[in-house]
Protein backbone atom coordinates (compact mmCIF):
# COMPACT_ATOMS: atom_id res chain seq x y z
CA UNK A 1 0.00 0.00 0.00
CA UNK A 2 1.41 3.39 -0.91
CA UNK A 3 2.13 5.57 2.07
CA UNK A 4 -0.10 8.43 0.96
CA UNK A 5 -3.03 6.02 0.97
CA UNK A 6 -2.42 4.98 4.57
CA UNK A 7 -2.20 8.65 5.43
CA UNK A 8 -5.64 9.13 3.96
CA UNK A 9 -7.36 6.11 5.46
CA UNK A 10 -7.08 7.09 9.13
CA UNK A 11 -8.48 10.61 8.68
CA UNK A 12 -11.23 9.20 6.47
CA UNK A 13 -12.31 6.77 9.15
CA UNK A 14 -12.10 9.37 11.93
CA UNK A 15 -14.04 11.89 9.87
CA UNK A 16 -16.87 9.46 9.20
CA UNK A 17 -16.99 8.19 12.74
CA UNK A 18 -17.14 11.76 14.00
CA UNK A 19 -19.95 12.68 11.61
CA UNK A 20 -21.89 9.59 12.59
CA UNK A 21 -21.28 10.32 16.24
CA UNK A 22 -22.38 13.91 15.87
CA UNK A 23 -25.67 13.01 14.21
CA UNK A 24 -26.49 10.56 16.96
CA UNK A 25 -25.37 12.90 19.70
CA UNK A 26 -28.14 15.26 18.62
CA UNK A 27 -30.59 12.47 19.34
CA UNK A 28 -28.93 11.81 22.69
CA UNK A 29 -29.19 15.44 23.60
CA UNK A 30 -32.82 15.69 22.56
CA UNK A 31 -33.76 12.57 24.50
CA UNK A 32 -31.83 13.71 27.55
CA UNK A 33 -33.30 17.20 27.42
CA UNK A 34 -36.77 15.78 27.00
CA UNK A 35 -36.43 13.59 30.05
CA UNK A 36 -35.27 16.58 32.08
CA UNK A 37 -38.51 18.28 31.18
CA UNK A 38 -40.63 15.18 31.81
CA UNK A 39 -41.15 14.67 28.09
CA UNK A 40 -40.22 11.71 25.90
CA UNK A 41 -38.48 13.38 23.00
CA UNK A 42 -38.25 11.94 19.49
CA UNK A 43 -40.27 8.75 19.48
CA UNK A 44 -42.05 8.22 16.21
CA UNK A 45 -39.27 7.69 13.66
CA UNK A 46 -38.03 4.18 14.19
CA UNK A 47 -38.14 2.40 17.54
CA UNK A 48 -37.91 5.03 20.26
CA UNK A 49 -37.00 7.60 17.64
CA UNK A 50 -33.70 5.93 16.81
CA UNK A 51 -33.92 6.87 13.13
CA UNK A 52 -34.69 10.51 13.88
CA UNK A 53 -31.18 11.85 13.04
CA UNK A 54 -31.33 10.15 9.64
CA UNK A 55 -34.75 11.61 8.99
CA UNK A 56 -33.44 15.03 9.99
CA UNK A 57 -30.45 14.72 7.69
CA UNK A 58 -32.63 13.63 4.77
CA UNK A 59 -34.99 16.49 5.40
CA UNK A 60 -32.16 19.02 5.46
CA UNK A 61 -30.71 17.59 2.24
CA UNK A 62 -34.00 17.98 0.43
CA UNK A 63 -34.60 21.53 1.57
CA UNK A 64 -34.34 24.36 -0.86
CA UNK A 65 -31.11 26.29 -0.62
CA UNK A 66 -32.07 29.92 -0.13
CA UNK A 67 -29.55 32.71 -0.57
CA UNK A 68 -30.74 36.16 0.47
CA UNK A 69 -30.66 38.69 -2.35
CA UNK A 70 -28.62 41.19 -0.41
CA UNK A 71 -26.17 38.60 0.91
CA UNK A 72 -22.49 38.69 0.05
CA UNK A 73 -22.70 35.52 -1.99
CA UNK A 74 -19.12 34.38 -1.88
CA UNK A 75 -18.67 34.86 1.84
CA UNK A 76 -22.13 33.52 2.53
CA UNK A 77 -21.48 30.30 0.63
CA UNK A 78 -17.99 29.81 1.96
CA UNK A 79 -18.80 30.41 5.62
CA UNK A 80 -20.26 26.98 6.53
CA UNK A 81 -17.18 25.24 5.16
CA UNK A 82 -14.77 27.58 6.88
CA UNK A 83 -16.77 27.03 10.03
CA UNK A 84 -16.81 23.26 9.73
CA UNK A 85 -13.14 22.66 8.92
CA UNK A 86 -11.62 23.76 12.27
CA UNK A 87 -14.37 21.95 14.11
CA UNK A 88 -13.39 18.74 12.33
CA UNK A 89 -9.67 19.41 12.51
CA UNK A 90 -9.67 19.33 16.30
CA UNK A 91 -10.23 15.59 16.16
CA UNK A 92 -6.92 15.18 14.36
CA UNK A 93 -4.77 15.30 17.46
CA UNK A 94 -6.97 13.34 19.82
CA UNK A 95 -5.65 9.82 20.42
CA UNK A 96 -8.64 7.55 20.93
CA UNK A 97 -6.48 4.77 22.33
CA UNK A 98 -2.72 4.30 22.64
CA UNK A 99 -1.47 4.75 19.09
CA UNK A 100 -4.97 5.09 17.64
CA UNK A 101 -5.38 8.55 16.24
CA UNK A 102 -4.69 10.63 13.17
CA UNK A 103 -1.70 12.66 14.29
CA UNK A 104 -0.42 12.46 17.82
CA UNK A 105 1.84 15.49 17.49
CA UNK A 106 4.00 16.63 20.37
CA UNK A 107 2.13 19.93 20.66
CA UNK A 108 -1.29 18.30 20.42
CA UNK A 109 -2.98 20.48 23.04
CA UNK A 110 -1.65 23.64 21.49
CA UNK A 111 -2.95 22.53 18.09
CA UNK A 112 -6.33 21.73 19.56
CA UNK A 113 -6.67 25.06 21.36
CA UNK A 114 -5.47 27.08 18.38
CA UNK A 115 -7.66 25.35 15.83
CA UNK A 116 -10.77 25.32 17.98
CA UNK A 117 -10.53 29.09 18.33
CA UNK A 118 -10.47 29.41 14.55
CA UNK A 119 -14.13 28.54 14.15
CA UNK A 120 -14.83 32.18 14.92
CA UNK A 121 -13.63 33.09 11.44
CA UNK A 122 -16.33 31.03 9.77
CA UNK A 123 -18.83 32.21 12.29
CA UNK A 124 -18.13 35.85 11.61
CA UNK A 125 -18.16 35.23 7.87
CA UNK A 126 -21.61 33.70 8.21
CA UNK A 127 -22.86 36.64 10.24
CA UNK A 128 -21.35 39.22 7.92
CA UNK A 129 -22.19 37.52 4.65
CA UNK A 130 -25.85 37.03 5.52
CA UNK A 131 -26.36 40.80 5.50
CA UNK A 132 -28.91 40.44 8.24
CA UNK A 133 -28.79 42.60 11.32
CA UNK A 134 -29.60 39.76 13.68
CA UNK A 135 -26.92 37.57 12.16
CA UNK A 136 -24.37 40.35 12.30
CA UNK A 137 -25.25 41.20 15.88
CA UNK A 138 -24.93 37.58 16.82
CA UNK A 139 -21.59 37.23 15.06
CA UNK A 140 -20.23 40.28 16.86
CA UNK A 141 -21.40 38.96 20.18
CA UNK A 142 -19.72 35.66 19.38
CA UNK A 143 -16.41 37.31 18.61
CA UNK A 144 -16.69 39.26 21.82
CA UNK A 145 -17.39 36.16 23.83
CA UNK A 146 -14.85 33.87 22.25
CA UNK A 147 -12.07 36.40 22.72
CA UNK A 148 -13.07 36.68 26.37
CA UNK A 149 -13.30 33.00 27.06
CA UNK A 150 -10.43 31.56 25.08
CA UNK A 151 -7.95 32.69 27.69
CA UNK A 152 -9.62 31.01 30.69
CA UNK A 153 -10.23 27.98 28.46
CA UNK A 154 -6.57 27.71 27.57
CA UNK A 155 -5.36 28.39 31.09
CA UNK A 156 -7.63 25.77 32.61
CA UNK A 157 -6.58 23.28 29.94
CA UNK A 158 -2.96 24.01 30.73
CA UNK A 159 -3.29 22.87 34.34
CA UNK A 160 -3.31 19.16 33.40
CA UNK A 161 -0.54 19.93 30.93
CA UNK A 162 1.59 21.22 33.80
CA UNK A 163 0.70 18.27 35.98
CA UNK A 164 1.60 15.82 33.24
CA UNK A 165 4.60 17.79 32.05
CA UNK A 166 3.83 17.38 28.37
CA UNK A 167 1.83 19.01 25.59
CA UNK A 168 1.43 15.69 23.83
CA UNK A 169 -2.05 14.30 24.26
CA UNK A 170 -1.02 10.67 24.55
CA UNK A 171 1.52 11.56 27.26
CA UNK A 172 -1.12 13.36 29.29
CA UNK A 173 -3.37 10.33 28.98
CA UNK A 174 -0.56 7.93 29.79
CA UNK A 175 0.22 9.70 33.08
CA UNK A 176 -3.34 9.11 34.23
CA UNK A 177 -3.40 5.37 33.53
CA UNK A 178 -3.63 2.77 36.26
CA UNK A 179 -6.11 3.71 38.93
CA UNK A 180 -8.88 6.33 38.74
CA UNK A 181 -7.14 8.17 41.56
CA UNK A 182 -4.48 9.16 39.07
CA UNK A 183 -7.04 11.06 36.99
CA UNK A 184 -6.33 14.74 37.19
CA UNK A 185 -9.87 15.50 38.37
CA UNK A 186 -8.93 13.72 41.61
CA UNK A 187 -5.75 15.72 42.07
CA UNK A 188 -6.36 17.39 45.43
CA UNK A 189 -8.09 20.79 45.15
CA UNK A 190 -6.30 21.87 41.96
CA UNK A 191 -7.90 19.15 39.86
CA UNK A 192 -11.47 19.88 40.91
CA UNK A 193 -11.09 23.64 40.58
CA UNK A 194 -9.50 23.30 37.16
CA UNK A 195 -12.25 20.94 36.03
CA UNK A 196 -15.02 23.34 37.07
CA UNK A 197 -13.28 26.24 35.36
CA UNK A 198 -12.73 24.08 32.29
CA UNK A 199 -16.43 23.20 32.10
CA UNK A 200 -17.50 26.82 32.56
CA UNK A 201 -15.14 28.17 29.93
CA UNK A 202 -15.98 25.30 27.57
CA UNK A 203 -19.62 26.21 27.88
CA UNK A 204 -18.80 29.79 26.99
CA UNK A 205 -16.40 28.92 24.20
CA UNK A 206 -19.03 26.64 22.65
CA UNK A 207 -21.70 29.31 23.11
CA UNK A 208 -23.90 27.00 25.10
CA UNK A 209 -26.55 28.00 27.59
CA UNK A 210 -26.16 29.94 29.92
CA UNK A 211 -23.66 31.75 27.70
CA UNK A 212 -25.70 31.57 24.51
CA UNK A 213 -26.14 35.29 23.90
CA UNK A 214 -25.12 34.88 20.29
CA UNK A 215 -28.01 32.55 19.66
CA UNK A 216 -30.37 33.93 22.30
CA UNK A 217 -33.40 31.99 21.12
CA UNK A 218 -35.84 34.60 22.32
CA UNK A 219 -34.23 37.61 20.66
CA UNK A 220 -31.88 36.70 17.80
CA UNK A 221 -33.84 33.72 16.44
CA UNK A 222 -31.00 31.39 15.46
CA UNK A 223 -28.21 33.92 15.66
CA UNK A 224 -25.59 33.98 12.92
CA UNK A 225 -27.19 31.06 11.07
CA UNK A 226 -30.60 32.64 10.76
CA UNK A 227 -30.36 33.04 6.98
CA UNK A 228 -29.02 29.57 6.29
CA UNK A 229 -31.13 26.70 5.11
CA UNK A 230 -30.76 23.18 3.83
CA UNK A 231 -27.33 21.61 3.75
CA UNK A 232 -25.50 24.82 4.66
CA UNK A 233 -27.47 24.98 7.84
CA UNK A 234 -26.71 21.31 8.40
CA UNK A 235 -22.99 21.95 7.96
CA UNK A 236 -23.06 24.69 10.57
CA UNK A 237 -24.98 22.52 13.00
CA UNK A 238 -22.56 19.69 12.32
CA UNK A 239 -19.65 22.00 13.05
CA UNK A 240 -21.16 23.20 16.31
CA UNK A 241 -21.81 19.72 17.58
CA UNK A 242 -18.43 18.48 16.38
CA UNK A 243 -16.79 21.28 18.32
CA UNK A 244 -18.80 20.40 21.36
CA UNK A 245 -17.91 16.72 21.16
CA UNK A 246 -14.28 17.57 20.49
CA UNK A 247 -14.21 19.67 23.64
CA UNK A 248 -15.87 16.85 25.56
CA UNK A 249 -13.17 14.47 24.35
CA UNK A 250 -10.54 16.99 25.39
CA UNK A 251 -12.10 17.29 28.84
CA UNK A 252 -12.25 13.52 29.20
CA UNK A 253 -8.63 13.26 28.13
CA UNK A 254 -7.35 16.04 30.36
CA UNK A 255 -9.28 15.29 33.51
CA UNK A 256 -10.92 11.87 33.36
CA UNK A 257 -7.98 9.74 32.32
CA UNK A 258 -8.91 9.22 28.66
CA UNK A 259 -8.98 5.47 27.93
CA UNK A 260 -8.17 4.22 31.41
CA UNK A 261 -10.81 1.90 32.76
CA UNK A 262 -11.46 -1.66 33.83
CA UNK A 263 -11.40 -4.50 31.35
CA UNK A 264 -9.04 -5.42 28.53
CA UNK A 265 -7.15 -2.85 26.55
CA UNK A 266 -9.41 -2.88 23.50
CA UNK A 267 -12.22 -1.46 25.64
CA UNK A 268 -10.17 1.73 26.01
CA UNK A 269 -11.85 3.71 23.22
CA UNK A 270 -15.26 2.75 24.61
CA UNK A 271 -14.32 4.11 28.02
CA UNK A 272 -12.99 7.24 26.40
CA UNK A 273 -16.23 7.69 24.48
CA UNK A 274 -18.31 7.12 27.61
CA UNK A 275 -16.34 9.72 29.53
CA UNK A 276 -16.66 12.21 26.70
CA UNK A 277 -20.41 11.56 26.59
CA UNK A 278 -20.54 12.07 30.33
CA UNK A 279 -19.02 15.53 29.93
CA UNK A 280 -21.36 16.24 27.05
CA UNK A 281 -24.35 15.27 29.17
CA UNK A 282 -23.15 17.45 32.03
CA UNK A 283 -23.05 20.34 29.58
CA UNK A 284 -26.57 19.51 28.43
CA UNK A 285 -27.66 19.20 32.03
CA UNK A 286 -26.35 22.70 32.69
CA UNK A 287 -28.12 23.91 29.58
CA UNK A 288 -31.55 22.97 30.88
CA UNK A 289 -30.90 24.19 34.42
CA UNK A 290 -30.03 27.82 33.91
CA UNK A 291 -31.30 30.93 32.25
CA UNK A 292 -29.24 33.08 29.96
CA UNK A 293 -26.78 35.54 31.47
CA UNK A 294 -26.63 39.14 30.30
CA UNK A 295 -23.82 40.26 27.98
CA UNK A 296 -22.05 42.40 30.55
CA UNK A 297 -22.34 39.64 33.13
CA UNK A 298 -20.74 37.19 30.76
CA UNK A 299 -17.84 39.51 30.12
CA UNK A 300 -17.53 40.38 33.80
CA UNK A 301 -17.47 36.72 34.72
CA UNK A 302 -14.69 36.10 32.26
CA UNK A 303 -12.44 39.08 32.83
CA UNK A 304 -13.05 39.70 36.52
CA UNK A 305 -13.46 36.20 37.87
CA UNK A 306 -12.48 33.40 35.57
CA UNK A 307 -9.34 34.86 34.03
CA UNK A 308 -7.64 35.82 37.34
CA UNK A 309 -8.78 32.56 38.90
CA UNK A 310 -7.41 30.36 36.12
CA UNK A 311 -4.21 32.36 35.98
CA UNK A 312 -3.78 32.03 39.74
CA UNK A 313 -4.54 28.34 39.56
CA UNK A 314 -1.99 27.88 36.80
CA UNK A 315 0.70 29.59 38.85
CA UNK A 316 -0.23 27.60 41.94
CA UNK A 317 -0.06 24.41 39.91
CA UNK A 318 3.37 25.37 38.64
CA UNK A 319 4.57 25.99 42.17
CA UNK A 320 3.14 22.71 43.38
CA UNK A 321 4.67 20.78 40.51
CA UNK A 322 8.10 22.32 41.06
CA UNK A 323 7.83 21.73 44.80
CA UNK A 324 6.86 18.09 44.36
CA UNK A 325 9.43 17.25 41.71
CA UNK A 326 12.39 19.03 43.28
CA UNK A 327 11.28 18.31 46.81
CA UNK A 328 12.27 21.47 48.58
CA UNK B 1 -26.15 43.51 38.54
CA UNK B 2 -28.80 44.95 40.80
CA UNK B 3 -27.47 47.26 43.41
CA UNK B 4 -28.13 46.43 47.02
CA UNK B 5 -31.48 47.35 48.41
CA UNK B 6 -31.13 49.48 51.52
CA UNK B 7 -32.39 52.82 52.69
CA UNK B 8 -30.23 55.62 51.46
CA UNK B 9 -29.65 58.91 53.17
CA UNK B 10 -27.46 61.78 52.17
CA UNK B 11 -24.91 60.71 54.77
CA UNK B 12 -24.83 57.08 53.71
CA UNK B 13 -24.37 58.01 50.08
CA UNK B 14 -21.53 60.31 50.97
CA UNK B 15 -19.95 57.64 53.12
CA UNK B 16 -20.35 55.12 50.33
CA UNK B 17 -18.66 57.37 47.85
CA UNK B 18 -15.71 57.75 50.17
CA UNK B 19 -15.30 54.01 50.52
CA UNK B 20 -16.25 53.02 47.01
CA UNK B 21 -15.86 55.87 44.56
CA UNK B 22 -17.07 53.79 41.64
CA UNK B 23 -20.38 52.05 42.03
CA UNK B 24 -19.60 49.87 39.07
CA UNK B 25 -16.76 48.19 40.87
CA UNK B 26 -18.63 45.73 42.94
CA UNK B 27 -17.15 43.23 45.31
CA UNK B 28 -18.86 39.95 45.87
CA UNK B 29 -19.27 39.27 49.54
CA UNK B 30 -18.63 35.79 50.87
CA UNK B 31 -22.32 35.27 51.64
CA UNK B 32 -23.23 36.21 48.09
CA UNK B 33 -20.94 33.59 46.69
CA UNK B 34 -22.45 30.89 48.88
CA UNK B 35 -25.87 32.07 47.72
CA UNK B 36 -24.82 31.77 44.10
CA UNK B 37 -23.32 28.33 44.61
CA UNK B 38 -26.40 27.16 46.46
CA UNK B 39 -28.65 28.49 43.70
CA UNK B 40 -26.59 26.73 41.05
CA UNK B 41 -26.77 23.44 42.92
CA UNK B 42 -30.50 23.81 43.48
CA UNK B 43 -31.17 24.50 39.81
CA UNK B 44 -29.15 21.49 38.74
CA UNK B 45 -30.78 19.37 41.42
CA UNK B 46 -34.22 20.24 40.11
CA UNK B 47 -33.39 19.11 36.59
CA UNK B 48 -31.66 16.00 37.90
CA UNK B 49 -34.77 15.05 39.83
CA UNK B 50 -36.85 15.47 36.69
CA UNK B 51 -34.47 13.23 34.79
CA UNK B 52 -35.45 10.22 36.85
CA UNK B 53 -39.13 11.01 36.90
CA UNK B 54 -41.56 9.26 34.57
CA UNK B 55 -42.39 11.42 31.55
CA UNK B 56 -45.87 12.88 31.65
CA UNK B 57 -46.36 12.61 27.89
CA UNK B 58 -49.33 10.56 26.72
CA UNK B 59 -48.74 8.82 23.40
CA UNK B 60 -51.90 10.39 22.13
CA UNK B 61 -53.05 8.56 19.03
CA UNK B 62 -51.95 5.22 20.49
CA UNK B 63 -53.22 5.73 23.98
CA UNK B 64 -56.10 7.84 25.06
CA UNK B 65 -55.96 10.08 28.06
CA UNK B 66 -58.59 9.62 30.76
CA UNK B 67 -60.92 12.53 30.40
CA UNK B 68 -62.06 14.47 33.45
CA UNK B 69 -65.60 13.56 34.49
CA UNK B 70 -66.98 16.93 33.41
CA UNK B 71 -65.15 17.09 30.08
CA UNK B 72 -67.17 18.70 27.29
CA UNK B 73 -66.00 18.22 23.72
CA UNK B 74 -67.65 17.35 20.42
CA UNK B 75 -71.31 18.09 19.92
CA UNK B 76 -73.77 15.34 19.09
CA UNK B 77 -77.45 14.47 18.88
CA UNK B 78 -78.98 11.82 21.08
CA UNK B 79 -81.69 9.20 20.88
CA UNK B 80 -84.19 8.56 23.58
CA UNK B 81 -82.90 5.67 25.64
CA UNK B 82 -86.24 3.94 26.14
CA UNK B 83 -88.09 4.42 22.89
CA UNK B 84 -85.09 4.75 20.61
CA UNK B 85 -86.58 7.82 18.97
CA UNK B 86 -84.49 10.85 18.26
CA UNK B 87 -84.79 13.48 20.94
CA UNK B 88 -84.65 16.55 18.75
CA UNK B 89 -88.00 18.21 18.24
CA UNK B 90 -86.72 20.77 15.78
CA UNK B 91 -87.63 23.72 18.03
CA UNK B 92 -84.69 25.76 16.68
CA UNK B 93 -83.80 27.20 20.09
CA UNK B 94 -80.17 26.21 19.56
CA UNK B 95 -80.16 27.90 16.18
CA UNK B 96 -81.39 31.12 17.75
CA UNK B 97 -78.98 31.09 20.64
CA UNK B 98 -75.85 30.08 18.74
CA UNK B 99 -73.43 33.06 18.84
CA UNK B 100 -71.40 32.14 15.73
CA UNK B 101 -74.59 30.92 14.04
CA UNK B 102 -73.21 27.56 13.03
CA UNK B 103 -76.41 25.58 13.67
CA UNK B 104 -79.16 25.39 11.08
CA UNK B 105 -82.36 23.47 11.82
CA UNK B 106 -85.50 22.88 9.78
CA UNK B 107 -88.57 21.70 11.57
CA UNK B 108 -90.68 18.79 10.37
CA UNK B 109 -94.23 19.07 11.68
CA UNK B 110 -95.75 15.81 12.72
CA UNK B 111 -98.76 14.58 14.64
CA UNK B 112 -97.63 13.79 18.17
CA UNK B 113 -94.40 15.72 18.19
CA UNK B 114 -92.17 17.55 15.76
CA UNK B 115 -88.87 16.44 14.31
CA UNK B 116 -85.84 18.11 12.82
CA UNK B 117 -85.98 17.69 9.08
CA UNK B 118 -82.39 18.79 8.72
CA UNK B 119 -79.89 19.65 11.40
CA UNK B 120 -76.48 20.93 10.35
CA UNK B 121 -73.64 22.05 12.60
CA UNK B 122 -70.55 23.70 11.16
CA UNK B 123 -68.08 22.36 13.67
CA UNK B 124 -65.14 24.22 12.13
CA UNK B 125 -66.64 27.51 13.28
CA UNK B 126 -68.14 26.28 16.52
CA UNK B 127 -66.78 27.97 19.60
CA UNK B 128 -67.95 25.28 22.03
CA UNK B 129 -69.77 27.75 24.24
CA UNK B 130 -72.31 25.08 25.19
CA UNK B 131 -75.24 27.47 24.90
CA UNK B 132 -77.07 25.10 22.53
CA UNK B 133 -76.81 22.37 25.14
CA UNK B 134 -78.10 24.68 27.82
CA UNK B 135 -81.21 25.74 25.95
CA UNK B 136 -82.15 22.34 24.54
CA UNK B 137 -85.45 21.43 26.18
CA UNK B 138 -85.24 17.74 25.32
CA UNK B 139 -81.55 17.08 25.98
CA UNK B 140 -81.22 16.32 22.29
CA UNK B 141 -77.93 18.12 21.65
CA UNK B 142 -75.17 17.26 24.09
CA UNK B 143 -71.40 17.31 24.32
CA UNK B 144 -69.19 14.25 24.20
CA UNK B 145 -66.14 13.26 26.23
CA UNK B 146 -63.88 13.47 23.18
CA UNK B 147 -62.33 15.95 20.83
CA UNK B 148 -61.31 13.35 18.27
CA UNK B 149 -62.15 14.68 14.86
CA UNK B 150 -58.92 15.16 12.94
CA UNK B 151 -59.39 15.77 9.26
CA UNK B 152 -57.46 17.11 6.32
CA UNK B 153 -60.52 18.74 4.79
CA UNK B 154 -62.64 21.06 6.79
CA UNK B 155 -65.69 20.26 4.74
CA UNK B 156 -65.77 17.05 6.67
CA UNK B 157 -66.52 19.09 9.75
CA UNK B 158 -69.82 20.26 8.37
CA UNK B 159 -71.90 17.83 10.37
CA UNK B 160 -75.36 16.82 9.25
CA UNK B 161 -77.98 15.10 11.33
CA UNK B 162 -76.74 11.57 10.60
CA UNK B 163 -73.16 12.38 11.53
CA UNK B 164 -74.25 14.09 14.71
CA UNK B 165 -76.24 11.02 15.70
CA UNK B 166 -73.30 8.79 14.82
CA UNK B 167 -71.00 10.83 17.05
CA UNK B 168 -73.54 10.56 19.82
CA UNK B 169 -73.39 6.78 19.60
CA UNK B 170 -69.63 6.63 19.16
CA UNK B 171 -68.40 8.44 22.24
CA UNK B 172 -69.29 8.70 25.86
CA UNK B 173 -71.71 11.45 26.68
CA UNK B 174 -70.65 14.30 28.90
CA UNK B 175 -72.36 14.85 32.19
CA UNK B 176 -73.94 18.14 31.20
CA UNK B 177 -77.34 18.13 29.54
CA UNK B 178 -79.76 20.98 29.08
CA UNK B 179 -82.08 20.01 31.88
CA UNK B 180 -79.38 19.37 34.41
CA UNK B 181 -77.69 22.66 33.64
CA UNK B 182 -80.94 24.55 33.93
CA UNK B 183 -81.72 22.88 37.21
CA UNK B 184 -78.43 24.06 38.58
CA UNK B 185 -79.26 27.62 37.69
CA UNK B 186 -82.80 27.80 39.00
CA UNK B 187 -83.12 29.13 42.52
CA UNK B 188 -83.32 26.41 45.16
CA UNK B 189 -86.81 25.10 45.59
CA UNK B 190 -88.73 25.40 48.83
CA UNK B 191 -87.96 22.38 50.98
CA UNK B 192 -91.54 21.09 51.26
CA UNK B 193 -94.04 22.30 48.70
CA UNK B 194 -97.16 22.67 50.79
CA UNK B 195 -99.51 23.41 47.95
CA UNK B 196 -99.68 21.86 44.55
CA UNK B 197 -96.26 20.90 43.04
CA UNK B 198 -94.95 23.69 40.90
CA UNK B 199 -95.22 23.02 37.18
CA UNK B 200 -91.94 22.87 35.40
CA UNK B 201 -90.58 26.16 34.27
CA UNK B 202 -89.59 24.85 30.88
CA UNK B 203 -91.67 22.79 28.58
CA UNK B 204 -91.02 19.11 29.10
CA UNK B 205 -89.49 16.85 31.63
CA UNK B 206 -87.16 19.30 33.28
CA UNK B 207 -88.67 19.04 36.72
CA UNK B 208 -87.95 15.40 37.20
CA UNK B 209 -87.97 15.81 40.97
CA UNK B 210 -85.72 12.90 41.75
CA UNK B 211 -82.99 14.22 39.55
CA UNK B 212 -83.07 17.93 40.06
CA UNK B 213 -82.03 17.88 43.69
CA UNK B 214 -79.23 15.38 43.67
CA UNK B 215 -77.55 15.46 40.34
CA UNK B 216 -76.05 18.93 40.06
CA UNK B 217 -74.23 18.38 43.30
CA UNK B 218 -73.18 14.83 42.65
CA UNK B 219 -70.99 15.15 39.58
CA UNK B 220 -69.38 18.25 40.86
CA UNK B 221 -67.73 16.20 43.56
CA UNK B 222 -66.04 13.90 41.05
CA UNK B 223 -64.43 16.79 39.26
CA UNK B 224 -60.74 16.13 38.71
Amino acid sequence: MPSWLTLLIAPFIVLNVVIGLVTYVTLLERKFAARMQSRIGPYRVGPHGLLQPIADALKLMMKEDVVPTAADRRIYNLAPIVFLIPCMLIFATIPFAPGLGVADVNIGILFFLAVSAMEIVGLFMAGWGSNNKYALLSAMRAVNQIISYDLPFIFSALVPVLLAGSLKMSDIAAVQQGSPLKWFIFYPVIGQLAFIMFIVSTLAAENRVPFDILEAESELVAGFRVEYSGMKFALIQLGEYAHMIGSSFLGALLFLGAWSGPGPEYLGPIWFLLKAMFIFLVVTWIRWSFVRIRVDQILALSWKALLPATLGLLITTAVVVVWRTSGF
Amino acid sequence: MASEVRPRTAESVEADLKVRPYETVRRYEATEITTIVRAVLRAMGATLKNLFRKPVTVHYPDKERQYPSRYRGLLALTYDKETGEENCIGCRLCEYVCPPAVIKVEMLKSEKRNYAKTFTLELYACEFCELCVQVCPTDAIVMMKSFDMPTADRREMLLDKDRLHAIGLQYEQSWATGNRLRDMQTPPKAPAPAHAPKPAATTQGSADPGKSGADPVGPRVETV
